[in-house]
């Protein structure tokens, strides 16, 4: 119920400027910025219209947050509605928010005009035009409700600031002139804090406070001192006093200063009260003489008395207090809360409401139906530190202080409180049983060892050289060309770090594939120094007849040659292998390859499928060819 | 003397620990706050003891147990048993019972001398039951709820029962159980009070929830402070009234 009387969540109210600098710079961010002339004259106009209706919906969406935000006069508790009446004026309010709901009206009329024109663009420049002008109208509208919006923000920030009053809970209601001590009294029973100062009209504006009192919780409110005079002639300031009275029903404290410090005498405050008096009806009512340490009620002259005695001829209590000493005051307060609790009870219970709890109130208390007593069993420890309540003694250490101080090197220790006969059993292992059975009894005592002795197994096996063998079934042919390999492999890497130490190179070099100038005399004696016969190769094409087609250093662009001017295919560069031929171990695989290939593309053929390598034309007439008005150009090309 | 507990968020401390005279299970959370404000409470006078049932943390609904004995579900481990049984006195027997409502806590609520139970339970649970705990054992429901473990908490001295527990129902069940019984709600208004709080004869433990008003309630149905017992009847009457409306 409270929660719907928080003004707190409403969301701020940008000033006009702020405002159309909030949704124009959001535009910029959160549409598409680039357009061009060139582009679809649909796509340029559905571009700017993007725009148009993007800001428009952005206007309408933070008008119509305000709208809601704003809480309706019509639908929140009366209370709330004549306060904010009195506080910023009912007309003023509704007329803030229906012209801001003329705003959001004109904004998409404006929006829906223009993109209706938009349609009818013809050219980037038009478009663009339209667009700048349905922006600035709607600005210029948003900034005609300057005053507004500066009005619905100064309401904003008033509202969040009022106190939160819940119109229907239990509530305590001070009133009085000014200057009784009305916020004395609320700042002694409540942690209120309102301003206590000796003149007239310190408090301007109603406060809260909250006070515990049998199990329940009790809203107190002060209230700004009333003068005595019409209703018309009253203030802002009083008005809300009036207004918490006429609204809430609350038990009412009229305080009153019988030490006439005030500067009211005993018969203005009496007239006052009688004046206001139709406002108390049907409310639990009490008659508060506050500042008694000044002068007692037994001191005071007899027509003071005489007043006073005659209001409690009416049946008005009287409660004498002095928030100054503290005497009273908290009489005062039980008493106004019993009074109220009692008033609340007995409405209550006139509702029907009340029988369905009827039997929460009840309790029942059992029949004997036995001889048997059934003591309690409270241990005497128990009874022994209820006697000794008082005694403070050391806060005992409790596991999450230990968890507090040892932070993370924190382990709860499950075993620590074991109630066992040899506390040292505390730490042996609950043994694992499954399916009725001990794990532990089932395992292999030597189960270490065994697994030991066959590792030693194993290693000596290794030693014998049970498992190197796997180089045996290989012949003669094949060793002899691994001892080649590894030789060939090692020389190379031995040539390599001489040329490096050479050159001083530090670098990563070219693979021997890639250099030019290898002649047959180097590949001769190198090739002896392996241990190759290389007597009788004169006519070994160890030179070749023609120079190798140049095919360029590695990552080296070709030149292009001359479109048209190559009389021959181009040979195929030695060293690359025919697509067709690349890696394919030998001719009879090729050969196999072939044939899978032939009939893998059986089928497609077999049903006149067109392949992937057939021509293919998508449309034979294309559309935008060949429909509609033709200005220039010629039929096949435009 | 009444005690507000949250177990990691939760209201429903009734789940998480379970209660007795004699000893305090409380289940294992993330943090010790839970068990150390048992720990602070009790551990002086009686055990209070971190346990798992079957692995789960619902111990207060999984077992039930007074002053002579616990009653666990036969899912819980040998490992959890035997902790249990080490950290109990000899005095409180332990028995695993094979029961389809597994969820014990729930179907039983039970003080020193009398339990009550869901009427479909096991005869031999039920057996059990009377022996190991020492009990007389009523078939009964709480307000026609079956679950008279979640609905009812009990102690030697008194009991609270679901909210919507008619005068003649509380009056019938009072006159089993041979205590006072009030009708009321924890943890702002819940009506599983055997779930939302845990009781023994000199202290309770409520959810963080529980308003003052509830929290007098406990402490005068079960004579944990100064109030009369018959205090709902009397100096309370009104502000339940006004509460509650
Ligand atoms: N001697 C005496 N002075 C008091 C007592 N209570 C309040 N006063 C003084 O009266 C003056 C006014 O007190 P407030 O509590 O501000 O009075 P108020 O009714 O809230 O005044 P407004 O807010 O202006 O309506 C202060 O100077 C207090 O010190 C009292 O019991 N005894
Ligand atoms: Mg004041």
């Amino acid at each position: 119920m409270a929660a719907s009387y928080n003004f707190k969540k409403i969301t701020v109210v940008p000033s006009a400027t702020d405002f159309v600098d909030i949704v124009l710079s959001k535009t910029q961010r959160k549409t598409p910025t680039v357009i061009h002339k060139q582009y679809a004259i649909a796509r340029i106009r559905q571009f700017y219209m993007r725009k148009v209706r993007y800001t428009q919906q952005n206007y309408h969406d933070k008008l119509s947050q305000i709208l809601d935000d704003f809480p309706k006069l019509e639908d929140i508790h009366p209370f709330y509605a004549d306060l904010m009446n009195v506080l910023y004026d009912k007309d003023h309010y509704k007329l803030a928010l229906g012209q801001i709901n003329m705003a959001r009206h004109l904004i998409d009329n404006v929006a829906k005009d223009y993109v209706r024109l938009l349609k009818y663009g013809d050219s980037l420049y038009r478009c663009k035009t339209l667009k700048r002008a349905a922006l600035g109208r709607m600005c210029t509208v948003m900034k005609r409700q300057k005053q507004s919006l500066e009005y619905l923000e100064q309401v904003r920030q008033h509202l969040s600031r009022l106190p939160t009053i819940d119109p229907n809970t239990r509530t305590l209601l001070i009133c009085g002139f000014p200057n009784v001590g009305k916020s004395s009294f609320i700042n002694t029973i409540t942690r209120a804090d309102v301003e206590v100062q000796p003149y007239a009209f310190t408090t301007k504006s109603l406060y809260v406070g909250h006070t515990d009192y049998r199990y329940l919780r009790w809203q107190v409110i002060d209230t700004p001192g009333i003068l005595d005079h019409s209703l018309e002639e009253r203030n802002t300031i009083e008005m809300q006093a009036i207004t918490a009275l006429a609204h809430l029903r609350a038990a009412v404290l009229y305080v009153m200063d019988i030490s006439e410090q005030c500067g009211h005498n005993l018969h203005q405050q009496v007239e006052l009260f009688n004046n206001i008096k139709p406002l108390f009806a049907n409310k639990p009512l009490m008659i508060v003489t506050n500042k008694i340490d000044v002068i007692r009620r037994e001191e005071l002259s007899e027509e003071n008395e005489a007043l006073l005695a005659d209001l409690e001829k009416e049946g008005i209590p009287i409660v004498p207090m002095s928030t100054l000493s503290g005497e009273g005051v908290m009489e005062v307060k039980n008493k106004a809360c019993d009074q109220l609790l009692a008033y609340r009870v007995e409405n209550k219970m006139r509702s029907k409401k009340v029988n369905s709890v009827l039997n929460r109130l009840h309790l029942s208390v059992p029949q004997q139906r036995d001889e048997k007593v059934r003591p309690p069993c409270i241990p005497e420890a128990v009874l022994q530190r209820k006697a000794a309540m008082d005694t403070d003694k050391p806060k005992k250490k409790t596991e999450r202080d230990l968890e507090l101080e040892l932070e993370e090197d924190y382990v709860f220790d499950m075993k620590k409180r074991y109630d066992l006969k040899n506390a040292e059993d505390k730490y042996d292992p609950i043994p694992e049983l499954w399916e009725g059975k001990n794990v532990a009894d089932y395992i292999d005592a030597d189960i270490m060892k065994k697994l030991e002795d066959l590792e030693k197994e194993e290693e000596m096996r290794e030693a014998a050289g049970e498992y190197d063998s796997d180089m045996s079934d290989e012949d003669e042919e094949t060793r002899e060309i691994r001892s080649m390999a590894a030789k060939i492999r090692k020389k190379k890497k031995l040539i390599k770090m001489e040329s490096d130490v050479r050159r001083k190179v530090q670098k990563p070099t070219l693979p021997r594939v890639a250099r030019k100038d290898y002649n047959a005399s180097e590949f001769k004696s190198q090739m002896e120094e392996l241990g190759v016969d290389m007597a009788d190769k004169d006519n070994a094409h160890f030179k070749r007849a023609r120079s190798k087609t140049p095919t360029g250093l590695k990552r080296k662009r070709e030149a292009s040659t001359e479109a048209g001017s190559r009389a021959r295919s181009r040979s195929v560069p030695a060293g690359k292998v025919p697509r067709d031929q690349s890696g394919i171990r030998d001719p009879q695989t090729q050969q196999k390859v072939k044939v899978i290939a032939k009939n893998a593309q059986k089928k497609m053929n077999q049903f006149g499928k067109a392949g992937e390598s057939d021509r293919f034309i998508g449309t034979k007439m294309p559309k935008h060819l060949f429909a509609g008005k033709r200005k220039q150009g010629k039929t096949q090309r435009r | 003397m009444a005690v507000r507990a949250q177990f990691e968020n939760s209201n429903e401390i009734g789940v998480f620990a379970k209660l007795t005279n004699a000893y305090c299970l409380v289940c294992i959370g993330g943090s010790e706050n839970f068990y150390s404000v048992f720990e602070a409470e009790l551990s002086d006078v009686i055990p209070v003891v971190h346990t798992t049932i079957a692995g789960c943390r619902i111990i207060g609904r999984m077992t039930v147990g007074n002053r002579n004995g616990l009653l666990v579900p036969a899912t819980t481990n040998d490992q959890e048993l035997q902790h249990i049984r080490n950290s109990l006195p000899d005095s409180v027997r332990i028995q695993r019972v094979e029961e389809r409502l597994s969820a014990l806590g729930n179907v039983i609520t039970c003080n020193d001398y009398v339990a009550l139970v869901h009427p479909d339970l096991d005869r031999e649970t039920e057996e059990i039951l009377a022996d190991v705990l020492k009990v007389e054992v009523f078939r009964q429901t709480v307000s026609d709820n079956v679950l008279v473990g979640s609905y009812a908490a009990l102690s030697n001295q008194g009991g609270l029962v679901h909210p919507k527990t008619t005068i003649e129902d509380q009056d019938e069940l009072s006159s089993l159980l041979q205590v006072p019984l009030v009708a009321g709600t924890v943890n702002r208004g819940s009506d599983v009070v055997g779930a939302g709080m845990v009781v023994n004869d000199w202290i309770a433990f409520a959810g963080m929830d529980t308003t003052s008003t509830e929290l007098s309630v406990i402490e005068s149905v079960f004579k944990l402070g100064d109030a009369p017992q018959g205090a709902v009847t009397t100096a309370m009457r009104d502000s339940l009234i006004d509460s509650m409306t």
